[in-house]
């Protein structure tokens, strides 16, 4: 039998994909390898050639081109090659060449394959490696970390079907049907729908406590019309709305039909987890001034939530849904300070607020819609003094002012609704630089507190007038690429178009930033409401804005890219430093660094397909 | 032909490629030797590394490695450079069985070693020893076409600049730790691609370059 030699095994061993390979194979794989040697500007592939091995770079690098010249990969020590072209039935569709001088191991496509097919870890790492599915990556990724109650969908946490009795039951009839379900409420109906809930606490406070006879109507102690929530939220969403009203039951609905009813106990006996107990406390808080403190406890949620394997979607749901809270027992001290509002308003969240997406690093995007009741002279202090009370108190949070004055404070930015709709007409029918940078924050307008009807209002309107207009959307689209992902990498760098190499990758703007423009456009194209990217992006597909498979690389894509910062953020946080966007290439393992190639590679290809749809080579 | 039947009788029998054969087009055989000393009259191999050169490219599948049982202890000295120690040796394939596999692998190949006047000494004495015959064959020397390159742009070669890893290391490769016989083997016919890749024009070079 050949022996093995140490320095290939060892080699192949202390590199990704082939770590993942147990030492028998790894000996297997050594044996195998042919070594061969390219002199630096050696064509090593040109397009259409067969390719019948796996090339690993032992030394050296090598350069890839698209058959149009247009550079799509540079490859140094450790970094494998070839793929794409085995995957594609042994022919090569680029052109390789060697940068310097190459020592290059290359394993035989048959035992490439065999690898492939024992070792299911080594074809995932392949499957995204070269334009394969990323999701199938990310799964064996997150393979055994997939508990996490808090981005559960409350439908998935229901253990049975509703209880309930008709409105026209006694209070001893209903009282029965929960002793005999065992449950702690009962959900009153009139046929199929919800008209109330009954609760222990109801019997006690309101039946014994008030000496009612048994053989009353339910009607008369139930609490109408409770607040439910659809069995498409999340968990955490669920705990927020319990918190905040100080409730215990939810009745869950599904597409308008009662399917249960969810309690906090078993939601708390399921998952005792700090970002409950911080949602409840920040609800709780006597004044402002006790905010800040419970504020600085979010940083933390997100690496606690990264280490729990949680979905960066999972994560900006969370941490939005702190500031949320933050945002509303703010309004509520404003007005216990200020007096009642003299006239309707409702807060909006806007930029990654409005999106649900922030991480720990965050500013303020915010602005004020108020009842076109409104009158400068009579109302405006109150409202400045609302707003100003809200900027301050999420600033003293740590979610600073916004740089750009977009807050509630700012007069421009608190309007009634009449002015609201002008400025919306303006941006869309004059799409000039700072209207369209202003339409990428106020396109993600989400309702935080007030009279959310104001919002409903203006949404419709300035949906409807967007979608129609072409113009409007293609400016938006050119906007959309002004921000690139890079190639991917090399070496301790980052490879950009052009051939450049950066020191690190700003994971947000060349990230992140990139997907939420393209999914802005595809729901406003689509005319959906949605403001969350993966809303967006899912929502979109029913429509033409965009392709099934297109949406869903980018989800997977955005997914990545958003976990791999709030990683990055999350390590930054634990070694004491602040939280930053710029990635060093040196952070991420090989595995990490081949998906976000292919991410980036997503976002390109979409890119590209937006231009080609609107027609960009004309603006 | 008074040579007797066996391994080496066959090894001759087979033709080697003539000398305007491009080196993609023969095979290689790419070999390494441990030895008790350096005097081919009194000292002993006690280990054989060779790794086949095909088509331009090492190929790992056809490596082998033997250990040699040595007739004479060995002495400390050698067993510091090498690190075989006698209790390993003396559970080592002899040389009768050590000689046949190589004779195989090097058959219708070109041997390749780095300093090759070594084994062309020790290998051909062994033949001598085992089969009455000695191993008459051209050798590619790795070091002799890294001494004729250097000689063509330095005046002087500096000291140490024809050590394998030395050699290696003008061509960008990996930094090379020699320690066994199979792994200087492989060091070599690595070292062996990249002068032939150098020796190279538009067409591969010839064995007649490359044969020292």
């Amino acid at each position: 039998m050949t022996p093995e030699i140490l320095e290939v095994r060892a080699f192949l061993g202390a590199h990704h994909p082939f770590d993942l390979l147990p030492e028998p194979a790894l000996g297997d794989t050594a044996r195998a390898i042919e070594v061969s040697y390219v002199r630096k500007g050696g064509v090593i592939a040109n397009p259409d050639d067969p390719v019948a091995h796996l090339y690993i770079v032992r030394s050296g690098a090598v350069e890839s081109r698209s058959r149009f010249g247009e550079l799509l990969s540079r490859l140094g020590e450790g970094d494998c090659f070839g793929v794409r072209a085995l995957l594609r039935g042994g022919v090569s569709t680029n052109r390789t060449v060697a940068i310097e001088d190459c020592l290059l191991y290359m394993l035989p496509v048959a035992r490439f394959e065999a690898l492939r097919r024992t070792h299911p870890a080594f074809a995932y790492f392949f499957a995204a490696f070269d334009g394969g599915p990323l999701g199938a990556a990310q799964g064996a990724a997150l393979h055994g970390k997939t508990f996490d109650l808090l981005s559960r969908r409350v439908g998935d946490l229901l253990v049975r079907g509703p209880v309930s009795a008709p409105v026209a039951a006694t209070i001893r009839e209903t009282a029965e049907v929960m002793r005999d379900a065992r449950v702690s409420a009962a959900l009153i109906v009139d046929g199929d729908a919800l008209v109330g809930i009954v609760t222990d606490r109801d019997l006690r406070n309101k039946v014994v406590a008030g000496a009612l006879p048994p053989e009353t109507p339910v009607a008369e102690v139930m609490t109408p019309s409770p607040r439910s929530i659809a069995a498409q939220d999340l968990a955490f969403n669920a705990l927020l709305t319990m918190s905040r009203h100080d409730i215990h039951h939810l009745p869950v609905m599904d597409k308008g039909r009662l399917v249960g009813c969810l309690t906090a106990s078993t939601l708390i006996d399921a998952h005792t987890s700090s970002p409950l107990y911080l949602a409840h406390a920040i609800h709780e808080a006597a004044d402002a001034a006790a905010l800040p403190a419970l504020a600085a406890r979010v940083p933390s949620i997100v690496g606690q939530m990264c280490e729990a394997g949680a979905t960066a979607h999972a994560i900006g749901h969370v941490i939005t849904a702190l500031t949320d809270a933050l945002t509303q027992v703010l309004l509520k001290f404003a007005e216990a300070e200020l007096g009642p509002p003299p006239v309707p308003y409702v807060w909006m969240a806007a930029g990654s607020q409005g999106r649900q997406e922030q991480t720990a690093l965050s500013d303020q995007d915010n602005c004020l819609i108020l009842d076109d009741a409104y009158d400068e002279a009579a109302h405006g202090t109150y409202f400045e003094r609302l707003a100003t009370f809200v900027n301050d108190g999420l600033n003293a949070c740590g979610y600073v002012y916004c740089p750009g004055e977009m807050m509630a404070r700012t007069a421009e930015w608190r309007q009634p609704l009449r002015v609201w709709k002008r400025y919306f007409r303006r941006w869309i029918e004059e799409p000039e630089p700072k209207a369209l940078m202003l339409s990428c924050i106020f396109f993600d307008l989400r309702p935080v507190g007030g009279a959310a009807a104001l919002w409903d209002e203006l949404r419709a309107e300035i949906h409807d007038a967007s979608r129609k207009n072409h113009i409007f959307l293609a400016h938006m689209a050119s906007n959309a690429m002004q921000h690139e992902p890079p190639i991917g990498f090399f070496r301790g760098l980052v490879l950009v178009y052009g051939g450049g190499e950066n020191q690190t990758l700003d994971l947000k703007h060349n990230g992140v930033v990139p997907i939420v423009d393209l999914a802005r456009i595809y729901a406003l194209a689509a005319g959906i409401d949605a403001v969350n990217t993966e809303d967006r992006l899912l929502g979109a597909i029913d429509s033409r804005a965009v392709s099934r498979q297109g949406a869903m690389d980018l989800k997977d894509a955005l997914e990545f890219i958003g976990i791999t910062r709030l990683r990055h953020q999350a390590r930054q946080m634990r070694d004491g430093l602040p939280a930053d966007n710029l990635l060093l290439p040196k952070e991420l393992s090989s595995f990490e660094r081949g998906n976000l190639k292919s991410a980036f590679q997503v976002v390109k290809d979409m890119q590209a397909s937006m231009a080609s749809a609107y027609q960009l080579s004309r603006f | 032909m008074r040579c007797p039947p066996g391994p080496l009788k066959s090894y001759y029998r087979t033709d080697t490629p003539t000398p305007d054969t491009p080196y993609t087009r023969a095979e290689f055989l790419a070999v390494d030797i441990e030895t008790t000393g350096l005097d081919p009259r009194t000292d002993e191999i006690v280990s054989i590394g060779f790794v086949p050169v095909v088509a331009g490219r090492v190929r790992l599948a056809g490596a082998e490695h033997h250990l040699v049982r040595p007739t004479r202890p060995v002495s400390d000295e050698a067993a510091k450079v090498h690190g075989l120690l006698d209790d390993v040796l003396a559970r080592a394939e002899p040389l009768s069985e050590a000689l046949p596999p190589l004779l195989a692998a090097l058959t219708g190949r070109i041997p390749i070693a780095h300093h090759s006047a070594v084994e062309r000494a020790f290998l051909s004495r062994a033949c001598r020893a085992v089969y009455g015959h000695p191993l008459a064959t051209p050798w590619v020397c790795t070091l002799k076409l890294a001494k004729r390159r250097l000689t063509r742009t330095e005046a002087v070669i500096p000291e140490g600049a024809l050590r394998l890893d030395a050699c290696r290391r003008r061509y960008g490769m990996p930094h090379h730790h020699a320690h066994d016989a199979l792994a200087d083997a492989l060091a070599a016919a690595e070292l062996f691609l990249a002068q032939a890749a150098e020796a190279s024009g538009r067409a591969p070079a010839q064995l007649r370059d490359l044969i020292t």
